[in-house]
């Protein structure tokens, strides 16, 4: 059992997400940045889709009632415990009535806290990741006990998980070209190829928007599925990119698709930082 | 060979994923296609899911495609053969509908628009069959075809940050059932106590793509009576036959 004492920014359960709903219009979910989920949960043996803490920008405060294991991956968020700094993307042991505090996120937008065992809430409709109207609560927003599973792990002697590092810096984002994308004119095309976009307030699980326009004459398109990494312009041109909480259909073009890469790049920007994208070729 | 009439284009959106077109406007004939293909796809390819637009299949695959020549190839091989393709008959369900001022706020204001009575409004809101073509937007929300033409209305110019769950609104060229309560711009025209969307059911909703939806008009009263079943447990929506 952990003891939320602080909740955080926007700290939220998450784990892989839920893949079987979708015709149902239930979206996908789970953890923004996959790739420093899995880790999390591959450093303490956990199960694939065991659920961790995703933090956003500024962390919570947590008591373990009992001894165990954690993992931090993703963002930096400056985590101590007991009052003294730790690292990131090793496993580190934690006693009864420790205290974890994690600060704001330095490099990146969202860290991982994996514990032994994952965070064993309810599950429903096969997945623990906290959604409004599915989990009963959408995100952690009070003092509350959240139940951990049984875990034997223990860390094996100079065993060390070769970890891919990720640039939290990295202005690229890899994509492939969107359904639309062949109606734009040249012009367009040119834009979206060599400007640099800042992103805008308006991110969140849902979406990621730009401040930067993309003004056209698409038309709208009969409604049909988008997925998470979907880059769409609306009709006034905002350009948004759908995250892993995102609706399952949509109206509007489709100009781009993220590479999964790029996804978990984009869940660590934060608001005002700045974007390029990076069109691949297609795949033959 | 027969020449097949419903021809698509397929996109590789992402190594894992393929993008089904049809150029043909939404119509039976594709539901039904589009239908059939994804029960084949789902038994013959490995694949993680499917979802559905009016006019596209999204296919989610389980491992990186190798080759997208390759999928094409595979997809002719597998697609229905529109003389023997299974009927998707799909179930009927009635849904009970309050269009009592209380429950109905805009139906005056969508009757004048249209120009007609209220009552007429609900007659010709009642009378139909409606094919749901999928869900989306909302856990639950049903993209239903068949709105009387008579009763297309542009959308609010100011929609409601909160439309609450269970309305039924009009907007455009449709009609549907807000399964939670959720910002939108359609006239709302009433209002049912049943949950389109439940978490906790399996399937959390009773309905699917391909079956059909009706609406039926009851009474405050009738409203309060089934609403009380409903929160009490004892209520179960089943199929009309």
């Amino acid at each position: 059992m952990i003891e939320i004492l602080q909740h955080g920014l926007y700290t939220s359960i998450q784990d892989m997400g839920r893949f079987d709903y979708q015709s149902f219009g239930v979206p996908l979910s789970g953890a923004l940045d996959q790739h420093a989920y899995r880790i999390g949960n591959q450093l303490l043996n956990n199960p694939e889709r065991a659920a961790v803490l995703e933090c956003t920008l500024k962390g919570p405060k947590i008591r373990f009632h009992k001894n165990s294991y954690i993992a931090l991956t993703g963002a930096d968020i400056q985590p101590q415990l007991n009052g003294k700094p730790i690292k990131n993307q090793t496993p580190i042991e934690v006693k009864e009535n420790d205290v974890l505090e994690l600060g704001t996120a330095k490099i990146g937008c969202r860290a991982y806290l994996a514990i032994a065992g994952g965070i064993k809430t309810e599950k429903v409709l096969g997945s623990r990741s906290q959604f409004k109207g599915l989990t009963r609560e959408e995100r952690i927003s009070k003092k509350i006990l959240l139940p951990t599973g049984d875990s034997n792990f223990k860390p094996v002697k100079g065993a060390r998980l070769k970890i891919p590092n990720l640039d939290f810096n990295q202005k690229t984002l890899e994509v492939y070209l969107g359904p639309e994308y062949h109606l734009l004119k040249k012009a367009q095309k040119k834009i979206l190829e060599e400007s640099t976009f800042t992103l805008s307030e308006l991110n969140n699980r849902m979406a990621y928007q730009f401040n930067e326009k993309l003004p056209h004459q698409l038309p709208q398109i009969w409604t049909a599925p988008v997925l998470p990494g979907t880059v769409q312009c609306t009709p006034d041109g905002s350009l948004i990119i759908l995250m892993r909480d995102a609706q399952v259909t949509g109206g509007y073009p489709r100009l781009f698709q993220l590479t999964d890469g790029a996804l978990h790049q984009l869940a660590q920007k934060k608001t005002h930082e700045k974007i390029q994208f990076k069109i691949l070729t297609s795949i033959e | 060979m027969t020449k097949n009439p419903l021809n698509f284009r397929v996109l590789a959106l992402h190594p894992k994923v393929l993008l089904l077109e049809w150029d043909q406007e939404p119509s039976e004939t594709l539901l039904a296609f589009l239908l059939s293909f994804q029960i084949i796809l789902e038994k013959q390819v490995k694949v993680t899911r499917c979802t559905m637009g009016y006019q596209s299949l999204l296919v989610h695959l389980l491992v990186d495609m190798k080759s997208l020549a390759w999928w094409k190839q595979r997809l002719l091989e597998l697609q229905p053969k529109v003389e023997n393709q299974t009927v998707n008959k799909g179930r009927h369900w009635k849904i009970p509908i309050c269009y009592e001022p209380e429950y109905a706020p805009d139906l005056l204001a969508l009757a004048e628009a249209v120009q007609l009575k209220p009552e007429e409004v609900v007659q010709l809101h009642t009378q139909t069959r409606y094919r749901v073509y999928f869900l989306g937007f909302l856990p639950g929300f049903l993209y239903l075809n068949g709105l009387d033409k008579r009763l297309y209305c542009p959308r609010k110019e100011k929609p409601l940050l909160k439309v609450p769950k269970g309305v039924v609104g009009i907007g455009g060229m449709q009609t549907g059932i807000y399964p939670s309560s959720s910002p939108g711009g359609w006239h709302l025209v009433g209002t049912t106590p049943l949950s389109l969307f439940d978490a906790q059911q399996q399937p959390p909703c009773f309905a699917t793509a391909g079956d059909w939806i009706s609406f039926e008009s009851i009474d405050s009263k009738n409203y309060k009576a089934l609403q009380k079943k409903i929160n009490q447990g004892t209520f179960r929506l089943k199929p009309h036959d």
